[in-house]
């Protein structure tokens, strides 16, 4: 702000360029900002009050301090819940890889890869709760998951019971919640690749290389942006995983994730002020989880970058020395 | 400098926007919880807004002149209004059967249109619209604390005058004054299929936990049907295993209003197959047993009415409301029986009664919408039927009774007491201290008593141990007075 502006008065300000400018941008930016002021930062400044209250919907409350955070470090099922979160986050693990070498097969031409795409997507557009209903009668004993099995061969009797058996049934729902969103995140990853320019490739096979070199060389560094975010969306998400563990077995039996917990004692038991703790606490870890991917990412990339030099100081070590046993060679004939 | 101070200006006012707007939209007992988190200063705040809703409740408890039993149904009949219902039967809704009650409600009382709507997932959402105030005139009552009542709900009665028309008006009553009519009453009991028990060879209805066990041991030699079908996935019919409490499990009818709370050691082994020891024994033995179904996680409430019906399940522990569903699911209405829990405390079999969902009415809505929502309940109560129709025990005093509970001539039946003055949120209390729940959704303990005796991961006693140990960590956080 000069001096020499603040001078003229602020109608005057407000009919100049600079003002028009900013009456624009300010008009155009409070609605959206409104929105999420109303609808995001309040309730969460709201549910940050909360954990430090003992309280229920109705009634009274009573501040409590920190003790709603201890007792989620206390409780077992509160923070012991998150050890379920491992199964996910090994389930995104395999969702990832597949969704990367679909996406890496069906950016080349492939017959009927649309249809295939398409088949691989459609998952994602069911409703959550539907795929619940779905999968729940698929696990059912003897029914579509069991009778498929059988078809190739497997007694039933020597299979287990998928929902039943605690030392499988989270790898039942683990197994829903992969069929979901690989077909997602590939759609992502094929646009990603995509993007790549097609002359690199052409370059690539000149140089005689093999096509996991590509994927290496060209693909992978090329689609980080995406990579990462897709890491970030399906580890945040095996955090915060709610619909398979809460509509197939109402979190019972071994399933109970943090979330369906949280919603057990936010709804049930109506300790709001506990729940509210939880959410808080799941967000911090979310934070921690994201920059410590983001470091991970920083440093398995910056290898990949390197590699690239690296190649070529070989290359060119490489051809330093034939052209030096070539002039050996020529020494000696000559 | 004045584009600074223009954006700060602009900033300040949207937030004042938003806070009104939000302010507005809340009702009037939101509204001081509202302002309170708003702002920093906390724990004066806090019993303000305490002492704002209890002066709140204190006049409304005064207020209004409109009683049920002094309501005449004769002298409205030309009375205009247009009132909204909103009840968690939602199968009633799409079937017609509300449709036909307010048809034949209408002919007598033309002038009063009754828009309904049945929600789905009730307990939840209901709760949910109540906190927006926006929600109709008469509702069923969710799981709210006694001492809210008068916030959201008009009195209907005193207790005194109301309790000696109808039964069960005692649960949603609060200083006296009754907020709520049930709309119909279940005994409860165990559903069974009389076509299963006759091929099992069981003459006589099982009166004792161990006979129970012994009957479906029967079952399971005798025939293909699945003994106890527990509906473990279905999670709230787990659940209603604690309806058994106090009346069935020690003929006391002050038991669990009254005494719970204050019991050291409720899930002790009386030693007489009686109490909440041997009411949850029956599922820990049955699942240990393999009295139940093969795969438990997989179960389907809908799909197992038409099982019961077709004799493919010998018994289901559940309240009289799921007989009329039972019935009508398959062609073998006539298999379908309902038999007291097979319980006796000292010689006698004992039956508790209670009202379901109660219906209410808005404490805000306009002075003529009450009166038409309370004619419209009076006559929801005393000539539609409903209660009758859906196999429920009667709400009216000397009403009659469905022909299914003829297997209860001789059981006392009983209904539970209220809670001493300054205790009626105690139970809740407890209950959420320890989560477990007892007859307000602790269906995951109950589940967990499956899971173990299907698994054996865990003995009996153990879990009744841990019970005791987190009611009794309860009464110490509350300070409850403990009696052994």
């Amino acid at each position: 702000m000069s001096k020499t502006r603040t001078r003229r008065s602020p109608g005057e300000w407000l009919r100049s360029r600079d003002g028009q400018k900013f009456l624009v941008i300010t008009a155009f930016m409070i609605i959206p900002l409104l929105l999420l002021f109303v609808f995001t930062y309040l309730p969460f400044g709201e549910m940050f009050t909360y954990s430090f209250y003992k309280m229920k919907y109705t009634g009274a409350r009573k501040f409590v301090g920190f003790d709603n955070y201890k007792k989620v470090f206390t409780r077992d099922d509160c923070f012991g819940a998150l050890k379920l979160s491992l199964y996910y986050m090994a389930g995104s693990v395999v969702q990832l890889a597949l969704a990367l070498y679909l996406a890496t097969v069906l950016s080349f031409k492939v017959k009927l890869g649309g249809l295939f795409k398409g088949f691989m997507f459609f998952p994602y557009l069911i409703n959550g709760i539907a795929i619940g209903f779905i999968f729940k009668f698929f696990y059912t004993r003897g029914f579509v998951f069991d009778t498929v099995l059988s078809w190739a061969g497997f007694n039933i009797e020597n299979l287990p019971y998928w929902l039943k058996d605690q030392s499988i049934n989270n790898w039942s729902l683990v197994g829903t919640s992969v069929w979901r969103y690989f077909g997602q995140n590939m759609v992502l990853f094929i646009g990603a690749i995509m993007s790549v320019d097609s002359n690199l490739y052409e370059a690539a096979m000149l140089d005689g290389a093999t096509k996991f070199q590509q994927f290496k060389y060209i693909i992978l560094p090329s689609i980080k942006t995406i990579v990462l975010l897709n890491v970030i969306l399906s580890i945040s998400g095996s955090l915060s995983a709610f619909e398979p563990p809460y509509v197939i077995t109402d979190g019972a039996n071994g399933t109970g994730t943090y979330f369906v917990v949280m919603h057990q004692i936010a709804h049930t038991q109506q300790k709001v002020g506990l729940a509210s703790a939880m959410a808080i606490i799941l967000l911090i870890l979310i934070f921690i989880a994201t920059i410590i991917q983001r470091l991970l990412f920083k440093y398995v990339f910056r290898n990949a970058e390197d590699e690239d030099i690296n190649a070529t100081t070989r290359r060119e070590k490489k051809l330093a020395r034939k052209r030096a046993s070539a002039m050996k060679k020529g020494g000696m004939t000559a | 400098m004045n584009l600074k101070k223009a954006l700060a200006v602009l900033l300040t006012s949207a937030m004042a926007i938003s806070l009104t707007a939000c302010g507005g939209a809340a009702p009037a007992a939101q509204a001081p919880a509202a302002e309170e988190a708003a702002d920093e200063a906390a724990a004066e705040e806090t019993e303000e807004a305490e002492e704002a809703t209890e002066e709140a409740a204190d006049t409304e408890a005064v207020a209004g002149d409109l009683s049920y039993t002094s309501l005449s149904l004769d002298d409205n009949k030309d009375l205009t209004a247009s009132i909204k219902y909103i009840h968690h039967k939602t199968d009633r809704e799409e079937d017609g059967t509300m449709a036909n009650m307010i048809a034949e409600f209408n002919k007598e009382f033309p002038n009063i249109t009754v828009t309904t709507e049945g929600v789905t997932d009730y307990a939840e959402d209901s709760l949910l619209r109540l906190t927006t105030g926006d929600w109709g005139d008469i509702m069923h009552i969710p799981a709210v604390d006694k001492s809210d009542l008068s916030t959201y709900f008009m009195p209907l009665d005193t207790l005194d005058n109301l309790s000696q028309e109808l039964n069960f008006v005692s649960s949603w009553s609060y200083d006296g004054l009754c907020y709520g009519i049930p709309y119909m009453a279940n005994a409860q009991g165990v559903l069974y299929n009389k076509a299963v028990f006759e091929k099992a060879g069981i003459t006589e209805l099982p009166k004792t936990p161990t006979e129970f066990l012994d009957a479906l041991q029967k079952i399971k030699d005798n025939t293909d049907a699945i003994p106890l079908y527990t509906n473990y996935a279905a999670g709230w019919t787990m659940g209603a295993w604690d309806a058994y409490l106090g009346i069935v499990t020690n003929g006391d009818d002050t038991y669990v209003n009254q005494k719970f709370a204050h019991t050291a050691n409720p899930f002790d082994d009386p030693g007489d197959d009686t109490g909440a020891y041997n009411l949850y024994r029956i599922l820990y033995d049955a699942c240990a047993n393999g009295l139940i179904e093969d795969d438990y996680t997989t179960t389907d409430w809908e799909g197992c009415k038409g099982m019961l019906n077709r004799g493919e399940i010998g018994t289901m522990v559940l309240g009289s409301w799921a007989y009329a569903q039972m019935q009508e699911a398959d062609s073998h209405p006539e298999d379908v029986g309902y038999m007291p829990f097979p319980m006796t405390v000292n010689g006698t079999q004992y039956v508790a009664a209670g009202g379901d969902y109660n219906y209410c009415i808005n404490v805000n809505s306009s002075d003529e919408n009450k009166l038409a929502s309370l004619i419209f309940i009076k006559w929801m109560t005393e000539k539609s039927n409903w209660c009758y129709n859906e196999g429920g025990y009667t709400v009216v005093k000397d009403g009659a009774n469905p022909d299914m509970y003829a297997a209860f001539d001789g059981c006392e039946v009983l209904s539970d007491q209220d809670a001493v003055a300054g205790e009626e949120t105690l139970l809740n209390d407890m209950n959420a201290e320890s989560e477990l729940s007892f007859n307000a959704g602790g269906n995951d303990k109950v589940q967990r008593i499956v899971e173990a005796g299907a698994t054996g991961s865990e003995s009996f006693d153990d879990i009744m141990a841990d019970w005791t140990a987190k009611w009794n960590d309860a009464q110490e956080e509350l300070e409850v007075e403990v009696n052994n």
